[in-house]
């Protein structure tokens, strides 16, 4: 146990130097996203225009919303894993894995959280920076005693966000570019997963759809509990199990496509 | 000028055959942007749900507005972006000396090798999005706005690109312009809202500095509201002037352009 614990400390401890060179990239997407923020403010202050609150949250709320989806965005969602897989297996890299006794979903999973700690930390610098600009207008809520369920709901989210992008990098194994499936799906997770407008705006029974969806739990569940919009610890406690089913189900596929893209794999180059 | 358009004819030719050799990337790609459109479009749907209006825009209106924003993007895309985009990396690869060899004009030579098929089949859709919302407005169609509208996109068609040339341009003095499409996106977003709802420092950036505001804001009202001179006259010195400045960088970065070693 401890041996396979130092094992995949090392892989970790690799990541993090490895994203570290990526710096600048990182801190460039930071600061695109805060301009995209400057957008997000821009049109939900004209949508609050003529009234206080649209569906029952204020402006300060909503826009609390969004800078806490800017800010757990770097913490956990997939940037180019999938790219990553991809290339690792159309090149033959994946091969030396095989031969190892490393598992290859948990190595790469290991990666992704050090490039998030990374990519995470360094993204809240020039969100701090820009803090003074916009402070004022958010609406923080209150020390509630649910907000440390934001927390397991943040990992599985991270692990949801991962094991998606790892089955779409798996599908190299059956078409040879990916690209199209990942931007077709990206969209469908800005609108599903809550990054366009958060879900409790939709109606009624497409918002209750929603809720089953793994997209969900991608971002708009964690962001929710911390920011207020999710308050009911039984509503949360059901999030938290639906969460659960899908970490489960995806990762059943993940698995399933693993094996059977082995089989189909000619260890080509290396 | 009949040479350049036989020219153009024959590249757009040869994307044609190049597509139908590849149909279900063709396919695939129209999809992605189909489905990009979808999202924007839910979006504004979602919000007016629970709003009457935006910055005093009806749904409608703004829908109008983003048809007309979906358009334009659509339209460089097809027509303009990966050329431009090809040629930043052919800059930094070395492989532009194979345009520079050409007969005709460069500017022109660089931007219209290709087209991409998939963008104009999603041109149709974002048209479909104008004429949806011009309906559901009930603005009797007029020639006069027709036209305007035509020539507003247009010249909202020559915005984008001359502000994709400058970008492009400067990978002649720096290397690395990853990013490039990124910050397009970003800056791009701000084209789908209405003028009305900028304030303070984003008004002085984005409505008068940069032209992203008002090269879509420009033909929506003139469907909306008919012909408005001062929009003319403002959207045609933009044009004008951005244009001029990223044929200038061009051209500056081009004396500077001593190739890749081979």
């Amino acid at each position: 146990m401890i041996a396979v614990f130092t094992k995949y400390r090392h892989v970790f401890l690799v990541g993090l130097q490895s994203s570290i060179v990526y710096r600048w990239n990182f801190a460039t997407r930071a600061t695109f996203s805060l301009v995209h923020l400057v957008f997000v403010f821009l049109l939900w202050t004209a949508a609050f225009e003529t009234q206080g609150t649209v569906g029952g949250f204020t402006l300060g709320q909503t826009l609390t919303y969004f800078v806490a989806l800017l800010v757990l965005q770097f913490f956990i969602s997939a940037f180019n894993e999938d790219y990553q897989i991809s290339e690792e297996i159309r090149n033959g890299m994946i091969n030396q894995f095989l031969l190892k006794p490393i598992n290859y979903f948990i190595y790469r999973f290991t990666l992704f959280l050090s490039a998030r700690l990374i990519s995470g930390c360094l993204a809240l610098v020039p969100v701090l920076l820009a803090a003074p600009l916009f402070l004022t207008r958010l609406d923080l809520p209150l020390a509630a005693s649910h907000l440390w369920l934001g927390l397991p709901a943040l990992f599985m989210s991270a692990l949801i966000q991962f094991t998606i992008a790892y089955i779409f990098g798996l599908l190299t194994f059956w078409f040879l570019e990916i690209q199209s499936f990942v931007i077709l799906s990206m969209a469908i997770e800005m609108v599903l997963g809550g990054q366009i407008f958060p879900l409790d705006l939709l109606p009624d029974t497409l918002f209750r759809i929603s809720q089953f969806l793994p997209y969900y739990y991608q971002m708009y569940f964690p962001a929710a509990i911390f920011t207020g919009r999710l308050s009911d610890p039984a509503v949360i406690a059901e999030g938290l199990v639906i969460q659960a089913f899908w970490v489960a189900a995806l990762l059943g596929l993940a698995h399933l496509l693993w094996t059977r893209g082995l089989r189909r794999h000619t260890a080509v180059g290396g | 000028m009949l040479h350049y358009f036989r020219l153009w004819l024959a590249s757009m030719r040869y994307s044609v055959i190049r597509t139908m050799m590849f149909r279900a990337d063709f396919i695939m790609w129209g999809l992605v942007e189909f489905f990009w459109m979808v999202v924007n479009i839910a979006a504004i749907t979602v919000i007016y749900q629970h709003t009457d209006a935006i910055a005093g825009w009806t749904q409608y209106e703004m829908l109008l507005l983003i048809g007309t924003s979906m358009l334009i993007q659509r339209l460089l895309m097809g027509v303009f972006w990966s050329n431009l985009f090809e040629l930043g990396r052919n800059i930094r690869t070395g492989h532009f000396d194979f345009t520079l060899a050409q007969p005709g004009n460069l500017l022109f030579m660089v931007s219209t090798r290709k087209i991409d098929l998939d963008s104009i089949l999603n041109v149709l859709v974002a048209l479909c999005v104008v004429i949806y919302s011009v309906r559901q407005l009930g603005i009797p169609p007029s020639l006069a706005g027709m036209v305007s509208y035509a020539f507003f996109v247009g010249c909202g068609l020559a915005l984008s690109y001359s502000l994709l040339l400058l970008v492009v341009s400067s990978t002649f003095w720096i290397i690395g312009s990853q990013g490039v499409e990124g910050g397009y996106f970003t800056l791009y977003e701000f084209s789908r809202l209405p003028r009305e709802a900028f304030r303070g420092a984003a008004n002085v950036i984005f409505v008068w500095v940069l032209p992203c505001v008002v090269m879509t804001n420009a033909p929506a009202r003139a469907l909306i509201d008919g012909f408005n001179p001062g929009y003319t006259i403002w959207l045609l010195a933009a044009t004008i002037v951005w244009f001029s400045l990223a044929a200038w960088v061009f051209h500056r970065g081009l004396r500077r352009y001593s190739s890749a070693s081979s």
